[in-house]
């Protein structure tokens, strides 16, 4: 909010003012406010359909009418703009009158369906009416009834999408769905149709309405004409509670609300909780229906212990009890060091720390790490990756800014909210909009230039933008000096040639960065996951540098989950910032000595067999690690797994004692968004079967070992507030980065560049057990462009066989309307296909082969 | 002697007086009632037992609203939703707690489907307290409704001339 504030006031002292008068109170606002905004923010209330904070007016209901002198008529307050000297009256007869013929012509044609309607109790035709409207009906005649494509007599509904179901005949005709759904989401999939007493909503023909933001459609519905199956028919909103959440799937920490019902202890839905500064109130689909895998019926029920080779389920006393001893045996046989530590960054803060504390204190390994799926992460901490990591960022500086550049980043799968407030950039300030990747991603039909580099050539691209930047002197010469030396190539052109792209493009992007007066530079996973992350880093570094950015902007790599953030912040990494150190070495009393190992690192010592145990909390690396088999030959070296987690999954499989473990849902905690915002969520229902949150079980286990971690919630809530408190900022070096290069030459039989990553549906590995998700997408896909469908000679919904050195998998086709290129991409998100077998770690650019299955 | 003769009138006079009382009474109709075999007619706008109604095709007129929850005053009634196989929204679950239950009669003047009433009967003791939750099962009329050709008969003209009030 603050910031919000703050950047009100300064447009305000920019911009000319108005002053009115509404009801008898002046007002001053900014010019170009409507009518409606002024006296919204003045408290009087004004009754609108069609108005949305986030959308631009239309006029199209005339609920908000307001009477202004020397008007003749009644004015629609949304679509008027505020001048000076008006003199508005919000409550007079006249608008009394009008808003009363208002209210009487949507009933017109309304049905009266209210006790079997879903929206009743919080509908806002109802809430108007009864404030507004006249009590009895004029109207004789027979209502105006959609029945055309209707699958049910009694209501003619319709299902235009996975998850949302129209009734056309309960539509008031305020468009908010249609415009949110091409302003905010820049989505076709809805329209209106026909027109006068037959206009109808529904979904382009042929298309169904399934983009990654369908929900909100639901929500902002002022009636019950749209509604979703999530909610259908389940129980009446006056029944249920609110808890105050977070969203879990994204690192945004876009704020919700579950609503709950405490004697069934069950969830009923999620709808957002509008905060300007992250969210604007638009939350992703898979925010909106990824809760229901907390209500899923084959939730682990009970600790699982593996006897004579099988898994039978236990107490907990049994399970901690065994776990405690084993893990002591270990310690006191093979070293402290023999034991590693992975926590899924999707837990919150307390359950972070008390992991640290657990494998940094208690047990006196320094192997902890938080980021499952990047393979080969530095084994150091001041590199120009973990610098790039660790910049500041604020969502809401998005919207000022003028150039927004997200490089090596597929935005709407990985970053829905982010992506979100480019389009609100482009859209209401005309932002520019320059997207770099290795393959097309969809937010580039808003980008003035998209550029797609080769695969793997992604430093060179960054290092063009440099090159074209002095070679056109657009840049000050006394901070380009000693940059050209220390890149490759030497030219701009040459840069160009390289990564496959245009130099003319590149030189409007390096123009647009020089100009820009506010500039965002984000970077993504296609970068983060790269095998060879440094290089790349570097290069943006001295992008950086050299244009200043972060002194008009922010440059910053988006964290992926609900809480890395907090992670880096909590120094749950093998290389914790140095102050966040100092601060842990303080609280913790020491520092253990041994080496401090990464995922990887981890990994290849369990391969070697010099770790021996394996504590694995809430993750399944196993299908995220970008390595099956490495992995799971690893894990499987063990000689003893612990896994905690929600369901039974392919790492539970092979793991000797598994716990269950409750939901972000199911406790209360705080979570740190990828702005280092803590936001609090709070707990919806208990933990249901037998489950534990994470804390509780780490807690447990180190009581069980004779050394309780902490001796009060109080000081367990100091401690993580203290090492928050820390600096975790890491400064820009002072000197340009060295970027070598070497091209590595393709597979002579494996061309196809694959990247895997998140459907837009689904994030990590619970969402596929959400039964509203599953509508949307359900299974693996491989995902291509039109052209190499054609090559392949494959149509949509054809099974390949997608082929690399290391694996294959068998799943069915995609064609995508937006890649362009020969690369393919592929949803890791479902067990069934086990997408990350076709991944090496170590190589930079994966590459498959495709062929047809016969069939 | 004049007591005797008093004592005599008494007996001859008093006692057949007050016997004639208790006489007359065998040929009078009683007051009390010969309950359980005889029962009293209540009022017609007596609010005994609910009972919800169908539609004459036989469908359940209750959809599920809620509205009867949230008007009843001792909030005895509890439901849960589903729907229909022809997408229509009926009650799975639909349970009053009879104990709870003040029978004021809001249910039934809340239900904008007229699905719900409360009927005559009055008679709903048992041995356990979990049977004092009615389900739907328990309240629904059946259908077709077994009772009497006269009452179909009553029920054809009251279709035809309008219900006074509704009697189960
Ligand atoms: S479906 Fe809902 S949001 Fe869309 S136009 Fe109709 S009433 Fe408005
Ligand atoms: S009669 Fe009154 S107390 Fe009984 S269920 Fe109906 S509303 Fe509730
Ligand atoms: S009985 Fe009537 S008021 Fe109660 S849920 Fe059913 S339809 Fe609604
Ligand atoms: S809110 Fe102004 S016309 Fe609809």
């Amino acid at each position: 909010m603050a910031t919000e504030t703050k950047k009100d006031t300064r447009t305000a002292q920019q911009a000319p003012t108005v002053t009115l008068t509404i009801d008898g109170q002046e007002v001053t606002v900014p010019k170009g406010t409507t009518v409606l905004e002024a006296a919204l923010g003045m408290g009087i209330h004004v009754p609108t359909f069609c108005w949305h904070p986030k959308l631009k007016s239309v006029g199209a209901c005339r609920m908000c009418y307001v009477e202004i002198e020397k008007m003749p008529k009644l004015a629609v307050s949304c679509a008027t703009e505020a001048m000076d000297g008006m003199v508005v009256h919000t409550d007079s007869d006249l608008v009394k009158r009008g808003r009363k013929a208002v209210i009487e012509f949507i009933l017109a044609n309304h049905p009266l369906d209210c006790p079997t309607c879903d929206k009743g109790g919080e509908c806002d035709l109802q809430d108007l009416t009864f404030k507004h409207g006249f009590d009895d009906s004029r109207y004789d005649f027979l209502k105006m009834r959609f029945t055309e494509g209707a699958v049910h007599t009694t209501f003619d509904d319709v299902r235009i999408g996975p998850e949302i179901i129209l009734n056309r005949n309960r539509c008031i005709l305020c468009y908010k769905c249609v415009r949110a759904n091409k302003e905010a989401f820049g989505e076709y999939d809805l329209g209106a149709f026909e027109r006068g007493n037959i206009t109808e909503i529904n979904a382009a023909p042929g298309r169904e309405v399934s983009n990654p933001f369908s929900g909100n459609l639901v929500e902002i519905c002022p009636v019950g004409a749209l509604t979703n199956t999530d909610w259908r028919y389940k129980i009446r909103v006056w029944l249920t509670k609110q808890a105050r959440s977070i969203c879990p799937f994204t690192s945004s920490g876009t704020n919700t609300l579950l609503w709950k019902e405490d004697h069934q202890q069950k969830i009923f839905r999620c709808t957002s909780r509008r905060n300007d500064d992250i969210d604007d109130g638009w939350i992703a689909d898979v925010t909106r229906y990824g809760w229901s895998y907390v209500m899923a019926e084959d939730r682990l029920q009970t600790p699982l212990v593996k006897k004579e080779g099988k898994q039978v389920p236990v107490s907990w006393e049994e399970a901690i009890d065994l776990v405690a001893r084993r893990l002591t045996e270990i310690d006191d046989t093979k070293g402290n060091v023999c034991i590693g530590g992975l926590i899924n960054p999707q837990l919150d803060n307390e359950s972070l720390h008390a992991f640290n504390k657990f494998m940094r204190v208690t047990i006196g390994a320094n192997n902890v790490d938080h980021r499952l799926d990047y393979p080969m992460l530095p084994a150091q901490g001041d590199t120009a990756y973990s610098i790039l990591s660790s910049q500041p960022f604020s969502i809401a500086d998005i919207d000022t800014s003028d150039v927004i550049v997200s490089f090596g980043s597929d935005m709407l799968k990985e970053h829905p909210n982010e992506y979100l407030r480019m389009r609100k950039a482009y859209m209401f300030r005309q932002a520019k909009v320059f997207t770099i990747n290795p393959y097309a991603v969809k937010n580039a039909d808003i980008a003035s230039v998209d550029v797609v580099y080769a695969p793997g050539t992604d430093e060179i691209v960054v290092n063009a933008i440099c090159l074209a930047a002095i070679e056109e002197k657009l840049v000050d010469a006394g901070r380009a000096a000693g940059l050209k030396d220390k890149i490759v190539p030497n030219s701009a052109a040459e840069a160009a040639e390289t990564a496959g792209v245009e130099l003319d493009d590149i030189k409007i992007i390096a123009r647009s960065l020089a100009d820009g007066k506010q500039v965002t530079f984000l970077v993504g996973e296609l970068v983060a996951r790269c095998a060879e992350r440094e290089p790349i880093a570097a290069a943006i570094a001295n992008l950086n540098r050299l244009f200043g950015l972060t002194d008009k902007g922010q440059v910053a790599r988006l964290a992926r989950y609900a809480n890395s953030k907090g992670a880096e912040k909590l120094g749950l990494t093998p290389f914790p910032a140095p102050e966040v150190k100092a601060k842990l070495e303080r609280i913790f009393g020491g520092w253990p000595e041994n080496e401090a190992l990464t995922t990887d690192k981890m990994l290849v010592q369990m391969n070697k067999e010099a770790i021996n145990a394996g504590l694995v909390v809430g993750a399944n690396p196993l299908l995220l690690y970008p390595d099956r088999e490495f992995a799971r030959e690893c894990l499987e070296r063990l000689d003893f797994l612990v896994v905690c987690d929600s369901f039974e999954t392919e790492t539970t499989a092979i793991a000797d004692v598994v716990l269950p473990l409750a939901s972000w849902a199911e406790y209360a905690g705080d979570y740190v968004n990828l702005e280092g915002r803590t936001q609090h969520a709070e707990a919806a229902i208990k933990p249901r079967f037998h489950s534990r949150p994470a804390l509780e079980i780490i807690e447990q286990l180190a009581r069980a070992m004779d050394k309780p971690l902490f001796e009060s919630a109080d000081e367990r809530r100091r401690e993580v507030a203290e090492v928050l408190a820390a600096q975790a900022v890491l400064p820009w070096p002072n000197d340009y980065f060295e970027v070598s290069f070497d091209n590595a030459a393709a597979d002579s039989e494996y061309t196809i560049p694959v990247f895997v990553g998140d459907d837009p549906h689904h994030a990590g590995h619970l969402t596929e057990k959400s039964p509203s998700l599953s509508n949307f997408v359900s299974e693996a896909y491989v995902e291509m462009s039109i052209e190499l469908a054609a090559k392949l000679d494959v149509k949509a919904g054809d099974s390949v066989r997608v082929e690399s050195e290391a694996g294959k998998v068998i799943v069915p086709v995609k064609v995508s309307d937006y890649l362009d290129t020969d690369a393919v991409f592929l949803p890791r998100n479902f067990s069934s296909a086990q997408v990350n077998s076709l991944l090496m770690r170590k190589k930079r650019v994966n590459r498959v082969k495709i062929t047809r299955v016969a069939d | 002697m004049k007591e005797i003769f008093k004592a005599l009138g008494n007996v001859v006079i008093k006692m057949p007086q007050g016997f004639y009382v208790t006489f007359k009474h065998l040929f009078k109709k009683p007051v009390t009632l010969d309950y359980p075999r005889k029962k009293k007619p209540m009022a017609p706008r007596y609010r005994g037992k609910h009972y919800l109604e169908r539609y004459d095709d036989g469908t359940e007129r209750c959809v599920c609203c809620g509205l009867c929850a949230a008007a009843c005053p001792a909030d005895a009634i509890y439901m849960e939703p589903e729907e229909t196989e022809k997408g229509e929204r009926k009650a799975r679950v639909y349970e009053i707690n009879l104990l709870r239950c003040i029978f004021c009669g809001f249910c039934e003047e809340a239900c904008p489907e007229e699905a719900i009433f409360l009927g005559q009967e009055y008679e709903f003791s048992a041995d356990d307290r979990n049977k004092f939750i009615w389900t739907k099962e328990d309240m629904l009329v059946p259908h077709p409704r077994k009772d009497n050709p006269f009452k179909k008969i009553l029920r054809r003209v009251r279709k035809v001339y309008g219900t006074p009030e509704a009697t189960r």
